[in-house]
């Protein structure tokens, strides 16, 4: 059976390349180039896996800004079908996230909604639970299999010391674990394609304060001795003699 | 000033009402069935939940007691179910959420809160309103404390999900957080049978083999009881040995607070190298069996 698919996708400077200052500690973010988040690859992926098994449309939405199109063009050469950018994004408001993209999603018809279970920026992990309660859909979390059939859907999650299997009616909405798939990595004629294909935009209608004062943001301190040996002959008879210190 | 505190794991319930009990009144609430575990942790009264419990059911039966009751702040524990029952009762009780807080301090009803930020490579302060905050496991070490709660049992409502199964994971008896030296083995492996060549150096040092997240989740070549990092293991072993570990910020969250950290891999620009006291670029399978007969001898 096909099924309806929203996926919702979160742009993020690309944190691996961020630098902290070497005296302040403060985080570097000018001119770092923009990338999907982590987690948000790995539910386009299993939105995609999902419609080329059972049929259907992925539609990809980002709340972002006027810089986001890039991302979508990503999602559109992973498979993503319909686009849309709605801009108006603050840092540090997970709750208007929250209310923004879930004004869009009740105009829209879908099965099912997939979101990454935590993004690997900041970790907040609120928006699974927030657009649970603002759609009145049912939310099952941190999945690492999910299988629709019959307006059900059945999914395996993981949590820290077991893991279930748990099943709801659709329309529901899934967040998924890192380890659910491996992202795609699209041929470079379906990147060139997706470049032409259209993308809609549109303002948020909200724009609300987070409230959110922030008084400090700096690296935490490490004072290791980060002594690097290139030549192991070196290197190893310091190691031992470390370790040698600690356990006699 | 009172708060109301949910975890569904007892220890970091424990943890949590340690933590909070020091700053304000609090009152408790987990499932049945660890309820009897968190009696003398200095909460007012304990609420235990009976029945088949799910995100939805719980975060309604929270919802009520937090109506029905004056408190000022809901904190969660911040495992997955804490985090998407704070998304939904914050989005429900229309209240401001902070998760993943390493501290918390309340100051003149406002919040001031400490989490990561930008991938963990920062820890960013802030004051807010927040009332729905989630606190990282390890916030405090349990305690307990004089006298016992009160309980009270409260019946779950209904839920949207149902169980079809539930699975076991395969644990060890391994307790990484008291061991005093710890090898944590990386993607750098290569390969599963890859273990059998790194277990010398484990007895020879006397230590518990650890993992990174790929190493116990993806691929399975470890436990995942062993993983260290963010969404792992914290621990504070005297050494701890990476081997072919890249050092991506989500495992240094884990074993940050080492004493001595030893780092081997073949890249000279993997920020492990940043992290370690000492390090020695090269190949683990060639370096592993030579650290082996260094310290044999
Ligand atoms: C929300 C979230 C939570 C996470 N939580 C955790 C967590 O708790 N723990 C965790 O570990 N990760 C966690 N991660 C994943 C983390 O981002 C990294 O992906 C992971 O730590 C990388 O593991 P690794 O270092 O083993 O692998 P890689 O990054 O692939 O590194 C392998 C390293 O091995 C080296 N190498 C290869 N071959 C050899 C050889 N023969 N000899 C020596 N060196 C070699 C390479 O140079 C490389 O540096 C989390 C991610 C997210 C988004
Ligand atoms: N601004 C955004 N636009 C679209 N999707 C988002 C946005 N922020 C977060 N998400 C999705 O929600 C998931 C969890 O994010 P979070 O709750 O912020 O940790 C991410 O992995 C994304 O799939």
């Amino acid at each position: 059976m096909p099924y309806n698919i929203a996926v919702l996708i979160k742009q993020i400077p690309d944190i691996d390349q961020m630098k902290t200052d070497q005296n302040t500690g403060e985080p570097m973010t000018q001119n770092l180039p923009l990338r999907i988040e982590n987690l948000s690859k790995n539910a386009i992926e299993a939105a995609v896996q999902l419609k080329e098994k059972n049929g259907g449309k992925v539609t990809g939405l980002i709340f972002g800004t006027d810089r986001s199109n890039a991302a979508m063009k990503e999602a559109y050469a992973m498979g993503v079908d319909e686009g849309f950018v709605i801009t108006g994004y603050q840092d540090n408001s997970p709750a208007l996230t929250a209310k923004v993209l879930a004004g869009k999603l009740k105009g829209m018809e879908h099965d099912m909604v997939i979101l990454g279970n935590q993004s690997a920026d900041t970790y907040t992990g609120l928006l699974p639970g927030m657009l649970s309660s603002l759609l009145g859909e049912p939310l099952i979390g941190n999945a690492i299999s999910v299988e629709p059939a019959d307006g059900q859907v059945k999914v395996t999650r993981v949590l820290e010391d077991h893991n279930v299997i748990l099943s709801s009616k659709l329309p529901a909405i899934i967040s998924v674990a890192q380890e659910i798939n491996e992202p795609r990595l699209p041929p470079v004629l379906q990147i060139m394609a997706a470049g032409r294909k259209p993308i809609n935009s549109e303002q948020a209608g909200i724009n609300e304060e987070s409230g959110v004062k922030v008084l400090s943001d700096r690296a935490p301190k490490s004072d290791r001795k980060r002594e690097v040996y290139e030549d192991p002959e070196k290197g190893i008879p310091e190691v031992v003699k470390a370790i040698k210190e600690v356990i006699r | 000033m009172k708060a109301l505190v949910y975890s569904d794991n007892v220890s970091v319930l424990q943890e949590s009402l340690t933590y909070i009990r020091k700053m304000m009144d609090a009152d408790g609430v987990t499932e049945a069935e660890g309820a009897g575990d968190v009696l003398n942790y200095g909460a007012g009264k304990i609420y235990s939940l009976k029945g088949d419990s799910f995100y939805d059911n719980i975060s309604s039966a929270i919802r009520q007691i937090y109506e029905n009751g004056s408190y000022d702040f809901i904190f969660l524990g911040s495992t997955t179910l804490g985090r998407e029952i704070a998304g939904s009762l914050s989005a429900s009780l229309g209240l401001q959420p902070m998760t993943e807080l390493i501290s918390f301090e309340p100051k003149d009803g406002k919040a001031v809160t400490r989490r990561f930020a930008h991938g963990g490579k920062t820890v960013v302060e802030e004051e807010s309103g927040a009332k729905v905050l989630t606190l990282m496991p390890g916030i405090a070490d349990p305690e307990p404390a004089e006298g016992a709660s009160a309980t009270e049992e409260v019946q779950l409502g209904d839920s949207k999900l149902s169980l079809v199964e539930r699975i076991e994971k395969q644990a060890t008896a391994v307790n990484l957080e008291k061991a005093e030296v710890i090898v944590c083995v990386g993607r750098g492996l290569g390969k599963k049978e890859g273990i059998s060549e790194v277990e010398p150096l484990v007895k020879a040092v006397k230590g518990e083999l650890a993992g990174s997240r790929p190493v116990c989740l993806d691929y399975q070549w470890l436990t995942e009881d062993r993983q260290v990092g963010l969404s792992g293991k914290k621990v504070k072993p005297k050494i701890y040995i990476a081997l072919g570990v890249s050092g991506q910020i989500q495992h240094i969250a884990g074993m940050r607070d080492s004493k001595t950290v030893i780092a081997v891999n073949k890249d000279k620009d993997a920020p492990i190298f940043e992290e370690a006291d000492y390090g020695i670029v090269g190949d683990l399978y060639q370096i592993v069996p030579k650290l082996v007969q260094a310290l044999q001898s």
